[in-house]
């Protein structure tokens, strides 16, 4: 019976979130303890699920600053929209687009820089948006369990409405994926110049 | 004392230390998890590795895998003089906060 393999698709999202000096030794130390130990002792389920965790544990400590900086950002704004609303919301809206675009360019670009490779930064670009969007959700869900006042409920139907609030984190995700890339682009890119320099 | 060490981060140093030649990446995280006694993530140990090895307080070296590995390398870790004096600055401030007190506390324990 040949050896047991945890699934492959997180066997690659490991190798993407790591340093190369790294790539062969973390993957083996992980393959290692599933085979000696989480296999054999829990079976195929519970040692694939252990796999995972410890891969999320990889992704979570890649992307939690630029997640928290994100999400920090968003629901900053949809504090000040609802809480104190201003007549014009675009220059808060060009202000808070901007930010958000320059966190998803750093997630990919720190992510491919890290890496060396171009698809980290893709991934950076999701775990980044997809870690923002549910800390965003609970922000903006403590922020109205706070205050739900006549007032408030006014201004957050002419900021767009609770719909627009809780969506928008989540529709993120393409556009969170495309910066990602173009930041690992420039990652990729500027790892490159660098060691050869 | 130029750096103060977090708990974790003597953890690891000292699961090095215990392992002697035989500490790499798993072998290390086991130690941490059982003077620990909980689970710890397998990223917690690497990246504290990592950021030791920057620091200046641990050494590595490749070594060579085995079957169970895929033939995949292990890293193997020691302790640098910095990081043997970062260990001792630390315990030296543990002590100097417990002296003149008997430990356990009277009424906690």
């Amino acid at each position: 019976m040949s050896a047991p393999n945890p699934p492959r698709w997180a066997e690659a999202l490991l190798r993407l979130l790591l340093a190369p000096r790294d790539r062969q030794t973390v993957s083996g130390d992980l393959l290692e303890e599933y085979r000696e130990n989480i296999y054999p002792e829990r079976g195929r389920g519970p040692a694939d699920r252990w796999y995972i965790s410890q891969v999320a544990g990889f992704v979570l400590r890649g992307n939690w600053l630029w997640a928290a900086l994100l999400s920090g950002s968003f629901i900053t704004r949809t504090a000040l929209d609802w809480f104190v609303p201003p007549k014009d919301f675009y220059i808060r809206s060009m202000a808070s687009t901007w930010l958000a675009i320059a966190f998803l360019l750093c997630a990919g670009f720190c992510a491919a820089w890290r890496s060396g490779l171009l698809r980290s930064g893709a991934l950076a670009g999701i775990a980044t948006t997809l870690l923002a969007a549910a800390i965003s959700t609970i922000g903006t869900g403590c922020l109205f369990a706070i205050r739900h006042d006549a007032a408030t409920l006014t201004a957050i139907q002419e900021s767009g409405g609770l719909a627009e609030v809780f969506s928008l984190p989540i529709m993120l995700v393409i556009p969170g994926l495309a910066l990602g890339a173009l930041g690992g682009i420039v990652g990729v890119v500027a790892r490159r110049s660098i060691s050869s320099y | 004392m130029a750096d103060v060490l977090g708990n974790f981060e003597q953890a690891v140093l000292l699961a090095v230390v215990r392992l002697d030649d035989a500490a790499y990446g798993r072998a290390i995280l086991k130690e941490v998890q059982m003077r620990l006694d909980r689970e710890v993530a397998a990223g917690a140990v690497h990246a504290t590795l990592t950021r030791l090895e920057q620091k200046g307080f641990l050494i590595s070296r490749l070594g060579p895998g085995t079957e169970v590995r895929a033939g995949r390398p292990r890293r193997f870790y020691s302790l640098s003089t910095a990081g043997r004096r970062a260990l001792n600055d630390a315990r030296a401030v543990v002590d100097k906060l417990w002296r003149g007190f008997r430990w356990p506390l009277k009424g906690y324990l």
